[in-house]
């Protein structure tokens, strides 16, 4: 590439650093910026003084009130709000009785969760697929196709229920430390967190329900990155596909 | 007075430790409402933001990596989304007016025990204020605004071109006056 050729690309590097790029050239860039080491090194020294602008307003301490609330929701502040227990001798022996019989039975419990966690798994399955098909029927539902080297699929939307269904087949397999992340884009570039999802390996293709509490006719696109497990605040890792809608 | 160590105080944190978190609190809330105050810009609103991002720092703790950056840059970036989304719900129009307020006021004499970096925020500070007021707005709209520049554009009621002209040309004297601290 050319010197000329990059200008346009160097051009918008401050406002994607900013959040400010729109959106038709957001894509664009994020595609150039995969391939030029340059202009990535740029994009980090703009990067550095936009987030250190976040540092640059002088503290103005808040209002001793949200100390205290925030103080209310912690868990101790919870648990002191209940009832204590007056432990009697035969409650204590009751109590006892109890975790041994809990002991003696730990094998029991573990495979008793074993179940349900897989029967909480297959329902999710389940309602996921039902979710789909319902989309499917109806009329306002808008199918937009997912295709890259790897990964094929469709995202369905319905912006008047505020449903989205991602049907993806062939994801990349991942490590146990990784997980996939889903974003919600937003006309700025910025992205919001829509949740993670690990692809169970005896299973070719996932139908994942998209929940937002945010209005999805807000955002213009949807992406998928690969990022540590746990997610990111923001994404970091490699793209594995972006749909615009 | 003894260095408070972030990553462990965010690992304790991230383990159920109240004490830790109402440590960072301490630390960190004056610089968090700063932040969601100038979004905002109202201070209940403000205050709901500022609450919001400890309450996720609670739950969130163990999702932050110190190789990624400062524990302080990871809170304000949450702040900031915080208070944007915030500032989408209410729909509320982006303020025009000059962003400079009286209460906002950096000390020019540098503290003997403020951190190197804190002097090098105070002159980025500085240099934020000392743009011209056309080339401080589009700062002021794209970054504590969260405008796209079409969106600037629309609202200041300039040419598309001339905004992403003053946008660069701020950020350029910006990054500038980073690099050569």
């Amino acid at each position: 590439m050319t010197y000329y050729e990059h200008i346009p690309f160097r051009e918008n590097i401050p406002a994607y650093a900013l959040g400010a790029l729109d959106a038709e050239d957001v894509a664009a860039l994020e595609a150039h910026l995969q391939t030029c080491a340059s202009c990535r090194d740029e994009l980090a020294v703009y990067r550095a003084t936009s987030d250190n602008l976040l540092m640059t307003l002088p503290p103005q301490k808040p209002s001793t009130a949200i100390r205290r609330r925030l103080q209310r929701r912690l868990p101790s502040a919870q648990t002191s709000m209940r009832p204590r227990l007056n432990w009697s001798i035969g409650r204590m022996a009751v109590g006892m009785a109890i975790i041994l019989m809990l002991a003696l039975n730990v094998f029991s419990i573990s495979q008793v969760r074993v179940l349900q966690r897989q029967q909480t798994q297959l329902m999710d399955q389940m309602q996921n697929g039902q979710e789909a098909l319902a989309m499917l029927s109806y009329s306002n539902t808008q199918t937009f196709p997912i295709n890259t080297e790897s990964v094929t699929g469709s995202l369905l939307l319905d912006k008047e229920y505020n449903n989205a269904v991602l049907i993806l087949r062939g994801l990349p397999s991942i490590t146990a430390d990784q997980t996939y992340q889903v974003w919600l884009i937003a006309p700025n570039g910025e992205r919001t967190d829509a949740g993670l999802l690990r692809p169970q390996i005896d299973r070719p293709f996932i139908s994942e329900v998209i929940y937002s509490t945010q209005d999805l006719s807000n955002f213009v696109g949807i992406g998928m990155t690969v990022e540590p497990a746990g997610g990111s605040d923001h994404p970091t890792g490699q793209q594995v596909f972006r749909v615009d809608f | 007075m003894p260095e408070i160590d972030d990553n462990q105080l965010v690992k304790r944190v991230a383990q159920g430790d109240e004490r830790a978190f109402l440590t960072l609190y301490d630390c960190y809330a004056s610089r968090v409402h700063a932040l969601t105050l100038r979004i905002l810009g109202d201070p209940m609103l403000a205050e709901e933001a500022t609450q919001d991002t400890f309450l996720k720092l609670w739950s969130r703790a163990h999702m932050y990596l110190a190789e990624r950056g400062s524990l302080l840059l990871w809170l304000l970036t949450i702040a900031r989304r915080t208070a944007l989304d915030r500032l989408r719900l209410e729909t509320r129009r982006p303020l025009l007016s000059d962003s400079k307020d009286p209460t906002e006021v950096w000390k020019t004499i540098p503290d003997r025990d403020s951190l190197p970096e804190e002097n090098r925020w105070r002159s980025l500070h500085f240099a934020v204020e000392a743009l011209s007021p056309e080339h401080r707005q589009v700062i002021e709209l794209a970054y504590y605004q969260g405008l796209s520049q079409s969106e600037i554009a629309e609202v200041l009621g300039w040419p598309i071109g001339t905004v992403k002209t003053r946008l660069r040309v701020a950020m350029e004297r910006l990054r500038q006056e980073w690099g050569a601290g």
